[in-house]
């Protein structure tokens, strides 16, 4: 080979070192840009009886969101600590905040005590996408999307684990894909489980629903911790969330096959269920506000809508997501 | 270049001949791998921070991502063969990889210019899977005309080791740059474009482009004449075989799956299955591509598939240890080491100078039908009768598959033209 080559080369790998190491330089020893922080707005007629922890949307830069506010009727308050979630969910004295790790590359889910001081931590193995924690504070849930990708070869489809985490302890208790699953009393068990969007039942923290998608199907099924097993209940129910005195289901429920949902109400004792006003495509594990009224995500910003079916959907807060009912909710 | 080299050997001293003729591999190989490796660090670089950087820069719903990352993956099967023909058509095989290696470098400055939209990562996603799609079957080609026939299986499996070796080194430098700063993906995009760069003038600078075995007269091969291959005596019991061979193995990602169904291991562990197995394949690679071009590309080929049997088996099992797991990551390694890189090698001898790339991306094109077949049928299965069974039905299915391929993968090596 010529050394005019040879040279050429070695001349672009030097420029290229240059470049590359002055830019990366640059980069770590730049300014942080954290100049301006995102603080929710509060609006609207239900925010009298809202007490709720959200997590800060910042549409205009997405590396300052995740921070964590208490709304209480229509204060905002920036709660203290440097937690910066996807996720949030907090009951009974204990909370899962579920975000990047501070390599940048990884995820994590911590849990913090009733002052946001992270207790335990624990790797997550995906994009987070849904956080729960019991009502006593006992147990939590988090669901993380994970890609099948592989460098040697790559059908890249995406699936779901879901976790249940003993929350004092900080130990995994069990992957709900290795539960036990029955489905009108024979067992039932498929290559293509995913289980996400856990619920507990509150004044039983060993029992909760989360949905089972397999062949097509979205299956809302009631599991038991103790004994690590589930059972199917209906077909048709995505991320349901239980009302605070129990008798309620709210969940989305998907339109022919796409990836659009509409959020219906079910009775837990008959599985009857019906509509809610809202008719947008709702992509959220809904919370309650209290035993009448839904509180979601829709874009940037969280809406209220009566759990009967009546009335319409109201803006409640601007620039927040992750809304998690605070105190007893009735 | 060749001859250059054999000289230089000539001079040494005989025994040291002798030591380095073991690995001795035409430059123009050391220089493909070297293309390969750099493209490669780029890539996983990119692939590794893409779907943290659209979901918490761009705002992206994870789902979206699986949307924009599933798209483009049928489109690379179709212009495999079209580039493979296409560049034994110009005899530009240098110049058509070139075009395949441009366009994903491309696609990185674009990240770095314009990567600020879903819509836009989508499009630069799709434009690197078509770049990747137009550079493999003359790449190979290229591996495969500047080898002596007889080394052709030591060839692919250096050219495969430095590739991995790119894959591995792609995230770690990713890791790394994200760890200094944190959150500036733009960062890992600017480098990312350097080594995508660096890849693409040693491609130019460094490779050359007309090697030993390349045709240099007689008329420009017609369609026809690739069309024919399909009909050949020596290369139609390839492909058949290979096809056979490809349904009755199972994807590595519905292994680890099965896996972990089969052992509680925590899940922070999951990643390090796809480590162990690449570590292993690395390692493996070259040997195995010596020892092919020795004994016989076909006996090693079969060697590999049977170590399949080996991950079948331990997929049966009750009861997996972690003795086991590595045992069936370590088969799973030397299974790929065997397999991929050896049958390339076996179609770069049987193929004629002309039809190398052509032949090359139908093959590749072949076997990623047959594992999308297999994947979709050992789904059914798992779904149907449950993994043990499906486990049992593919034991039997790879057994026919190789006494099928066996006897066709010796004939056709015997028939060859000059083989």
């Amino acid at each position: 080979m010529g050394s005019r080559s040879g040279r050429i080369l070695f001349g672009l790998v030097a420029v290229c070192i240059l470049i590359g190491a002055g830019y990366v330089i640059a980069a770590a020893l730049g300014p942080d840009e954290t100049t301006t922080e995102a603080r929710p707005q509060t609006y609207g007629a239900a925010l009298a009886r809202a007490h709720l922890m959200v997590r800060a949307v910042d549409p205009a830069n997405p590396r300052l969101n995740g921070r964590v506010y208490e709304i209480d009727g229509g204060k905002v308050k920036r709660r203290s600590g440097d937690l910066a979630c996807e996720r949030v969910y907090y009951a009974g004295g204990r909370g899962i905040c579920m975000g990047v790790a501070p390599s940048g590359v990884d995820y994590r889910a911590q849990i913090f005590d009733s002052e946001l001081r992270p207790i335990h931590e624990f790797a997550l193995t995906g994009f987070p996408s849904r956080a729960r924690v019991s009502a006593d504070g006992r147990y939590g849930s988090t669901t993380v999307f994970v890609s099948g990708d592989s460098y040697l070869q790559a059908p890249s489809a995406f699936s779901t684990r879901t976790v249940i985490v003993d929350l004092r302890s900080g130990e995994r208790v069990g992957q709900l894909e290795q539960f036990d699953v029955t489905k009108d009393g024979r067992p039932f068990d498929a290559v293509d489980f995913n289980f996400w969007g856990v619920t507990f039942v509150p004044g039983d923290s060993n029992r909760f629903y989360a949905t089972l998608g397999t062949g097509g199907s979205h299956y809302l099924v009631e599991g038991d911790i103790g004994d690590r097993s589930m059972r199917v209940l209906r077909d048709g129910v995505e991320c349901p969330s239980l009302s605070p005195d129990g008798t309620q289901i709210v969940f989305k429920s998907r339109i022919e096959e796409s990836e659009r949902w509409r959020l219906r109400v079910l009775d837990v004792e008959t599985l009857a269920d019906h509509a809610v006003a809202e008719t947008r495509s709702i992509d959220d594990q809904v919370e309650w506000l209290d035993n009448e009224t839904l509180v979601y995500s829709y874009g940037d910003d969280l809406f209220t809508v009566p759990a009967d079916g009546g009335g319409s959907p109201q803006l409640l807060v601007r620039d927040a997501s992750s809304p998690v009912r605070l105190g007893t909710g009735s | 270049m060749y001859q250059v080299e054999a000289s230089k050997a000539l001079l040494k001293p005989r025994l040291w001949a002798r030591q380095s003729s073991r690995l001795r591999v035409p430059r123009n190989v050391i220089m493909l791998g070297a293309v390969s490796l750099l493209t490669d660090i780029s890539s996983e670089m990119v692939a590794t921070v893409l779907p943290m950087y659209l979901v918490f820069s761009l705002g992206a719903s994870p789902l979206a991502f699986g949307a924009i990352d599933g798209t483009y993956r049928g489109a690379a099967a179709l212009v495999q063969v079209l580039s493979g023909f296409t560049s034994d058509r110009w005899r530009r095989h240098k110049e058509v990889a070139g075009l395949g290696y441009g366009l994903s470098a491309l696609g990185k400055v674009a990240l770095v210019a314009a990567g600020n939209t879903i819509g836009g990562v989508g499009a630069i996603v799709a434009v690197d899977r078509v770049g990747k799609g137009i550079r493999t079957a003359p790449r190979d080609a290229l591996i495969s005309l500047s080898s002596a026939k007889d080394r052709l299986a030591t060839s692919f499996g250096v050219h495969r080791a430095m590739d991995s070796v790119g894959a591995m080194l792609g995230p770690l430098i990713a890791f790394g740059i994200l760890l200094l700063a944190p959150a500036r993906f733009d960062a890992v995009f600017v480098v990312s474009t350097l080594f995508a760069v660096l890849g693409l003038a040693v491609l130019f600078l460094n490779v050359e482009g007309k090697p030993r075995r390349a045709p240099r007269d007689g008329a420009p091969p017609r369609p026809r004449a690739a069309l024919a291959l399909l009909k050949d005596r020596s290369f139609a019991p390839l492909l058949l075989a290979a096809a056979g061979l490809s349904i009755a193995s199972v994807s590595d990602a519905l292994i680890y799956v099965g896996l972990q169904r089969t052992i509680d291991f925590e899940p922070a562990v999951f990643p390090l299955l796809y480590v162990m197995t690449a570590v292993s394949f690395m390692a493996l690679a070259i040997p195995v591509g010596q020892l092919a071009d020795r004994v016989g590309k076909v006996p090693v080929l079969l060697a590999g598939h049977a170590l399949l049997f080996v991950v079948y088996g331990i997929l049966l099992m009750t009861s997996v240890g972690y003795l086991a797991l590595a045992v069936c990551l370590v088969a799973l390694g030397g299974y790929f080491a065997a397999t991929e890189g050896v049958m390339t090698a076996l179609a770069g001898g049987l193929l004629p100078e002309k039809l190398q790339a052509s032949g090359i991306g139908i093959l590749i094109t072949v076997v990623s039908l047959g594992r999308l077949v297999s994947s979709l049928a050992f789904g059914a299965l798992w779904f149907a009768i449950g993994l043990q069974s499906a486990v049992v039905v593919f034991v039997a299915a790879l057994g026919l598959a190789m006494a099928v391929a066996a006897p066709l993968l010796f004939r056709a090596q015997r028939i060859a033209p000059n083989g």
